[in-house]
C-alpha cells in the first residue's frame, strides 16, 4: 500500500484533466467537475467534450467508493455484530463489492489507485449504525454512477452500468430491510463528484 | 431464477420492427461531441429532446424503451385493476406501476410525433394470479436492467446516457424490491448483464404478451448490420 493520502486528497486526488481542458471555456465561479459535463446544473450547457479522456479518473473515483464499501462490509463481518438479514446482506454485498473492485482494477491496470486505509468506528459494530451507514454508502455509490455515466466512453459506460445496476439493487435491498421506501423516485437523482466527495468525507471513514 | 424467466411469449412485431429500424440503419450520424446538462432522467431527456439532436438510432432505442415501458405499465395497471392481488402486493405494484407510467409519459413527450403507438397486450392470465403476477414482475424488472445496460453502447447523446443511468437505477431498485418481496435474493450476482435489443425482443416475443404490431412505418426486411 502506498503512502496514506490525507482525507481530502484521498477523495480528491484524481486529476480532472478534461475538466481542466474545458474549464476556461465553460465554468465560472470555480466550479470543478469531473469530465467537464455539468450534470446537475440547472441550465443546460452544450460543450464539446473529448471522449474517453477522463475514463481513468472516473473509474478511480468509482474504485475509491468500491474500496470503501468493501472495507465497510468486511469490517462489519469481522466484528460479528450482525445477525439475520443484515448479516446476509453484508455477506452477499461484500462479495459484490469485492468483484467491483476487481473489475475496476482490471479496467484501470497499473493506473488503479491503491486502497486507502479506513476506520469505521462503531458504524460496523452496531446494528442500527451499520444499517444507516449502509444505506448512505449504497445511495452514494448509486448517485455517483448516475452522475458520471455519461462522462465515460461508451464501452466503459457499459461496465459502469453493470456495476451501477447492482449498487441500485443494494440500495433498494437495504432500504427495504430497514423499512424505508426501496424506490422513492421515478427517476433516480445523480450526484456530482463534489456531492459524492462530501458524503464520503462526512462519514470520516477515510483516514 | 430460471423458473422466473419470461417464457411462453410472442410479440408479433412492435419490438421487432423497432429492431429492424435500429439494425437496418447506418450508424454514421453520431452526435458524439455534444454534451448536455441534466441530472435526472426527466431533465436529461427533456434537454436532449429540446436540443432536437438525437440520432436516428437513438430515436429507435427510445421507441424500443417506450414499447417496453408500455408493456410494464400495462402489466401493473391490469394487475391492480383485476383485483386478484393481496394488499401487500398491491402496495408495491401501485408504486412501481406509477413509475413505469411516468417513464411512458416522458418518453412519449420526448419522442413526440416520432413515438410508436401503444401496442395491445394480453398478459396471458398472469395479472389474475398473485403468484404468477409476482414472478412475472421479477422477470420483467430483471429484464429491464439487462435491456438498459445493453443499449448504452448504441447511445451517443450524453444527456440520453445520463437519463438511461438514472432509469437503470430505478429499474434495478424495482427488481431488487420485487425479488425481496418474492423471497428470493434481491441481488443475485455481482454484476448485472447486458442484453442486446434482439435478445430482449426474443424474450418478450416468447411471452406472447404483445398482441398487435403498433408500428406500421417499418415494412422493410430486417438487415442486421449491428
Amino acid at each position: 500500500m502506498g503512502p496514506q493520502p490525507s482525507r481530502r486528497s484521498a477523495v480528491r486526488s484524481p486529476a480532472i484533466t478534461r475538466a481542466r481542458f474545458l474549464r476556461g471555456a465553460l465554468f465560472t465561479g470555480g466550479v470543478v467537475l469531473i469530465g467537464g459535463v455539468p450534470l446537475l446544473s440547472r441550465a443546460p450547457k452544450i460543450v464539446h467534450a473529448r471522449r474517453g479522456q477522463s475514463d481513468d479518473e472516473i473509474l478511480n473515483f468509482a474504485l475509491l467508493i468500491e474500496y470503501l464499501e468493501e472495507g465497510f462490509y468486511l469490517d462489519a463481518l469481522s466484528k460479528n455484530a450482525l445477525s439475520g438479514e443484515l448479516l446476509l446482506f453484508a455477506q452477499e454485498v461484500s462479495a459484490h463489492e469485492a468483484a467491483h473492485v476487481q473489475l475496476l482494477r482490471e479496467a484501470l491496470g497499473n493506473k488503479a489507485r491503491p486502497p486507502p486505509t479506513f476506520g469505521f468506528g462503531d458504524d460496523t459494530n452496531d446494528t442500527q449504525r451499520f444499517a444507516s451507514a449502509a444505506v448512505l454508502l449504497e445511495e452514494t455509490g448509486s448517485g455517483a454512477y448516475i452522475g458520471q455515466g455519461a462522462n465515460l466512453s461508451r464501452s466503459v459506460a457499459v461496465i459502469a452500468a453493470r456495476i451501477a445496476s447492482v449498487e441500485a439493487r443494494h440500495s433498494a435491498w437495504i432500504r427495504d430491510i430497514v423499512g424505508r421506501h426501496p424506490a422513492p423516485h421515478a427517476a433516480d437523482p445523480a450526484m456530482t463528484e463534489e456531492e459524492v466527495s462530501a458524503a464520503i468525507r462526512e462519514t470520516g471513514y477515510l483516514s | 431464477m430460471e423458473d422466473l424467466s419470461l417464457n411462453q411469449f410472442d410479440a408479433d412485431g412492435a419490438i421487432d420492427e423497432a429492431l429492424h429500424r435500429l439494425f437496418g440503419r447506418s450508424r454514421a450520424s453520431f452526435l458524439g461531441s455534444v454534451a448536455f446538462a441534466g441530472g435526472s432522467f426527466f431533465a436529461a431527456l427533456a434537454t436532449a429532446a429540446r436540443a432536437a439532436e438525437l440520432g436516428a438510432d437513438e430515436i429507435d432505442v427510445l421507441n424500443f424503451d417506450l414499447t417496453f415501458e408500455h408493456l410494464q405499465a400495462g402489466f401493473y395497471n391490469e394487475g391492480l385493476r383485476f383485483g386478484a392481488l393481496r394488499h401487500e402486493t398491491r402496495s408495491w405494484a401501485r408504486v412501481i406501476g406509477a413509475h413505469e407510467q411516468a417513464h411512458v409519459k416522458i418518453l412519449s413527450e420526448v419522442l413526440g410525433r416520432r413515438a410508436v403507438k401503444k401496442p395491445f397486450f394480453d398478459y396471458q392470465g398472469v395479472t389474475e394470479d398473485e403468484d404468477a403476477f409476482t414472478k412475472t414482475a421479477v422477470a420483467m424488472e430483471d429484464l429491464t436492467t439487462d435491456l438498459l445496460i445493453g443499449q448504452l453502447k448504441d447511445l451517443r447523446t450524453p444527456g440520453l446516457v445520463s437519463a438511461v443511468f438514472s432509469l437503470l437505477s430505478v429499474e434495478a431498485r424495482h427488481a431488487a424490491w420485487v425479488r425481496h418481496v418474492a423471497g428470493v435474493l434481491p441481488v443475485a450476482r455481482p454484476l448485472d448483464q447486458a442484453k442486446s435489443l434482439r435478445e430482449v425482443s426474443e424474450v418478450i416475443r416468447s411471452t406472447r404478451f404483445m398482441k398487435e404490431n403498433p408500428i406500421t412505418w417499418a415494412k422493410t426486411a430486417p438487415r442486421f448490420t449491428g
